[in-house]
């Protein structure tokens, strides 16, 4: 069987039959610019960011528990934890299933921020995650998300122009944050399974039609993105075909999306923003044994991906942080669970950050029926993440000033 | 092949909307009418089409139907709801049990929902629907409410027949109606507004997204006129309900207009702006004629026209797709199919019924990006290149390829073996592309077939360059394999640039 086009280059070559210079008339921008060999110079060892969301609304007092206070365990006397907590300070620990964490922790290289939030906090999953995702106000509603923002600010010129996907996402459907309002090349995939199909006569069939001649407008844009990610999805296949990871990634959905993050980056591919996601965070019921899976799950995910980093000597180029779209009431509810809450912790893991504890912890002076009142704006760290890790401008991105983080 | 846009020193505003003279009703004008009123343009409506004029083909397609039937279960479901909930709250139970109970009716109602979700898809492939239905979701687009603010399935489905009802009315009087829909009440937190505590939620979008377009009003504006509508509640929550003591009885002032004004009276006075005459204009031809500006111009003396024929949305309607402006040629296979198109379109193309299995169906829509009923947020979904990327291409790629699998029956969970029976008790067709029907073409020669595919599927722009490698893909029809050849010749061509085009 003849070699199929891993690259543009070779899509447009055109070896075994495929010329596309063969023939006159209209060529697609990104090919007629690659086939100039005036490939804009890769963006390659860049700070790349790498996002996990923790859907649901993680519980942030079982997640970085307050085992010195009282208060938490009157507010929890069903679910508040006890045994074998992580000391990370003399009055916070960290929940007994993150020992990976607990490790990067001591070692300097994950960062706890605390009590994240924002004002006149929504409870509605799917309200909170957008506020999360577009970092509008509460009462503002905006379509375009914080990291799609960033894309229409650092890529310039058409985004069929760059070889490699901007942003790239690990689940079905792109996430809100990447929304932009200008197209930038995205890709997505799943955590397990094969999703090149070169070796199908189907597949070649859709491939040569696709690089027929098509009048200008929205045609050529169908065949540059129908292009761009046909060529992306041999390469990815390619890369995670050979990858040799250096750490144990458990046989998890979250761990299998980042070892596969691993291989891309190890691959230098030029994309800049990686997001995975965890799902099963809405921990109304029978809250101790799941948060555990949960966490478990999370640690060890991370803690693999950091290793494997390391190993490959990518450390300094990747940050990693999670976010969810609020924590959890501070008291139980009736079926050893908890409600929507508000403001809670997130990690920053790498080995460039500066580690420790940040911002202040939640004030648990509060009724049974009260919420946490956030301290840090979760923008802030956003705009840390956009000024520091990043090197855009973070006002121009999220509208506004915020306060820094110091975790870079 | 391209033309150049009309301005109006090319195309006189006095001439873009009136019919298109018969001379010009072609099978490249019907197909272009049919396609972008509903989702297809098959070669047997095409000739119907022919067989009487362009206005008659628009009325008829936009003829008043018989509504979308509620289920039984959803009717039950909705009149037994306040009850149901009475109980719960008000009766001695413990949280536990509480929580036990509402979660029952929740997951009843996420049932309900996806089965009027499936519903609808069967309603809107009729393609006696098929036009009203594209044109309600377009009025879902203006009046957007989302599932999960919302929640109560029986509340999207009556909103949606408040729209479907509307669709030839006059737009006030829709506006009015929709102000008084429980969903729409909900959604933008009418239900809230009152007197010492107004919320303005409502008023603004009025004028942002329902009637004006932004810029075109102030913010004082918005604060008097949520003043007018207070006292808009829910009873029971399922039924609007005008509380008269809680409605703000006082004099507002709303562009420049004083009186002591209600909700309606404030609609109408929306309607005495000059921006009321073009927004929804706008919107329409975003929708269904091109992302690319139109000649302010042109937009404007429309809106004369629709104004002073009571802005009624039929009549708009009738103008709209007969006008010269809509079939000039710099317009036509330029659009990119939303999902619901995308999908629909491929049912009537391919005469296939709806896929039964209702979490197939809806997560391949919600992967393409037009998850039912769940638009991202108020503004709606943004439709045209929107919806394109590399993601919803996938998803779009997939589900050409499910309509060419072959089902295994063993491998069908629980849920999907309930779903295939009663389709068939149903006796609703094949939902798949059999082999059978592949073979009845072996042997046609595949010059002939090209041609066939690129004039059935595809608009006119990519026919001549789609021939050649479409030949080259099927190389003959006779010898081994041609069935698998010929299938993906098809499945290419249904996954290509061009038809994602309409």
């Amino acid at each position: 069987m003849k070699d199929l086009p891993l690259t543009r280059r070779e899509f447009i070559r055109g070896t075994g039959g495929l010329g596309f210079l063969a023939f006159s008339g209209f060529a697609p921008s990104f090919l007629a610019q690659s086939a100039l060999a005036q490939t804009p110079a890769p963006e390659r060892d860049r700070s790349i960011l790498v996002i996990i969301q923790l859907a649901g609304g993680n519980d942030g007092l079982n997640t970085v528990v307050p085992h010195t206070d009282d208060r938490y365990y009157n507010l929890r006397p069903g679910i508040g934890l006890q045994k074998n907590l992580l000391n990370i300070n003399e009055d916070l620990a960290l929940h007994p299933a993150c020992q990976e964490l607990y490790h990067l922790y001591n070692e300097g290289n994950l960062s706890i921020i605390q009590n994240v939030g924002y004002p006149n906090p929504n409870r509605s999953h799917f309200r909170s995650t957008e506020i999360w995702e577009t970092g509008s106000d509460s009462d503002t509603f905006q379509r375009e998300g914080w990291l799609g923002r960033f894309l229409d600010n650092a890529c310039s010129g058409s985004p069929t122009a760059d070889s490699d996907p901007a942003a790239v996402h690990v689940s079905d459907m792109i996430p809100q944050s990447y929304l932009s309002d200008r197209s930038h090349s995205l890709f997505g995939m799943n955590a397990y399974g094969k999703f090149d199909r070169s070796d199908d006569p189907a597949d070649l069939a859709y491939e040569k039609l696709l690089q027929a001649d098509h009048i200008e407008g929205n045609a050529t844009y169908l065949q540059q993105t129908m292009m761009n990610t046909l060529v992306t999805e041999r390469r990815v296949e390619r890369i995670i075909a050979k990858y040799k990871a250096q750490a144990n990634y458990p046989n998890t959905k979250l761990a299998q999306s980042l070892k596969r993050v691993a291989a891309l980056v190890h691959a230098n591919m030029e994309t800049r923003v990686y997001y995975v996601s965890q799902s099963g965070y809405d921990t109304h019921a029978n809250q101790l044994n799941n948060h555990q899976r949960l966490l478990s799950e999370l640690s060890a995910a991370m803690g693999a991906f950091q290793n494997d980093l390391n190993a490959h000597r990518k450390d300094d180029q990747v940050i990693t942080m999670t976010f969810s779209e609020f924590g959890r009431r501070p008291a139980e509810n009736g079926s050893g669970g908890t409600d929507h809450g508000t403001a809670a912790p997130l990690f920053v893991m790498g080995s460039k950050v500066k580690g420790g504890l940040l911002g202040s912890a939640p004030d648990l002076g509060i009724s049974e029926k009260e919420d946490l009142e956030y301290a840090t704006d979760f923008r802030g760290i956003y705009s840390s993440v956009i000024d520091k890790w990043l090197e855009a401008d973070s006002s121009k991105i999220l509208g506004d000033k915020f306060d820094h983080v110091p975790f870079i | 092949m391209s033309y150049a846009k009309p301005t109006p020193q090319t195309f006189s505003v006095e001439d873009a909307w009136k019919p298109l003279p018969a001379g010009f009703w072609r099978v490249d004008t019907a197909q272009h009418l049919l396609r972008r009123m509903g989702f297809s343009a098959t070669p047997k409506a095409v000739k119907s089409a022919l067989k009487k004029s362009p206005k008659h083909s628009i009325e008829q397609a936009f003829k008043p139907n018989a509504l979308m039937p509620k289920s039984e279960a959803l009717a039950e479901f909705e009149s037994t709801i306040h009850t149901r909930y009475r109980e719960i709250y008000g009766g001695d139970y413990d949280s536990d049990q509480k929580r036990i109970m509402s979660n029952k009716l929740r997951r009843e109602d996420e049932k309900l929902f996806r089965e009027y979700a499936m519903d609808w898809f069967v309603y809107a492939r009729d393609p006696k629907h098929s036009a009203q239905e594209k044109f309600v979701l377009f009025l879902q687009d203006i009046f957007v409410v989302e599932r999960p603010t919302v929640k109560e399935c029986y509340a999207l489905y009556n909103l949606q027949q408040t729209l479907r009802e509307g669709t030839t009315i006059d737009y006030p009087e829709l506006c009015k109606r929709v102000s008084r829909d429980p969903a729409m009440v909900r959604y933008l937190d009418l239900n809230k507004n009152t007197t010492r505590k107004p919320n303005e939620n409502f008023a603004r979008e009025l004028f942002e997204l329902f009637i004006l377009g932004e810029g075109n009003y102030t913010e004082a504006d918005i604060k008097e006129a949520s003043r007018a509508f207070t006292g808009y509640r829910i009873k029971d929550r399922t039924d609007f309900f005008f509380q008269r003591n809680l409605h703000d009885k006082g004099v507002k002032t709303v562009f420049n207009e004083q009186g002591n004004w209600d909700g309606d009276e404030v609609i109408d006075i929306t309607f005495r702006q000059p921006a009321a005459k073009t927004f929804l204009i706008r919107e329409l031809i975003k929708f269904y004629l091109t992302e690319d500006t139109v000649p302010e111009t042109y937009i404007e003396a429309l809106g004369e026209l629709w104004a002073s024929n009571n802005f009624n949305l039929g009549y708009l309607l009738k103008t709209f797709f007969q006008s010269r402006l809509f079939f000039h040629p710099t317009y036509r296979g330029n659009l990119v199919k939303s999902p619901i198109h995308f999908y629909l379109g491929l049912c009537h193309d391919l005469n296939l019924d709806v896929v039964p299995f209702d979490s197939r169906l809806l997560r391949s829509m919600r992967i393409m990006g037009q998850d039912f009923y769940n638009p991202p947020n108020v503004r709606g979904w943004l439709y045209g290149e929107y919806w394109i990327n590399s993601t919803t291409i996938s998803g779009r790629r997939q589900i050409v390829d499910y309509l060419f699998s072959k089902i295994n029956e063993k491998n069908l969970n629980g849920n999907e073996k309930r779903d295939l029976k009663r389709a068939r008790e149903e006796k609703r067709g094949d939902f798949l592309v059999t082999d059978e029907r592949l073979n009845q073409v072996l042997g046609t020669a595949v010059d002939d077939l090209a041609e066939h595919f690129t004039s059935y599927f595809i608009t006119e722009h990519s026919r001549a360059s789609y021939l050649e490698p479409l030949q080259s893909i099927m190389n003959d029809s006779k010898s081994e394999g041609a069935t698998r050849r010929i299938r993906n010749a098809i499945i290419a061509l249904l996954q290509s640039p061009a038809y994602n085009l309409s």
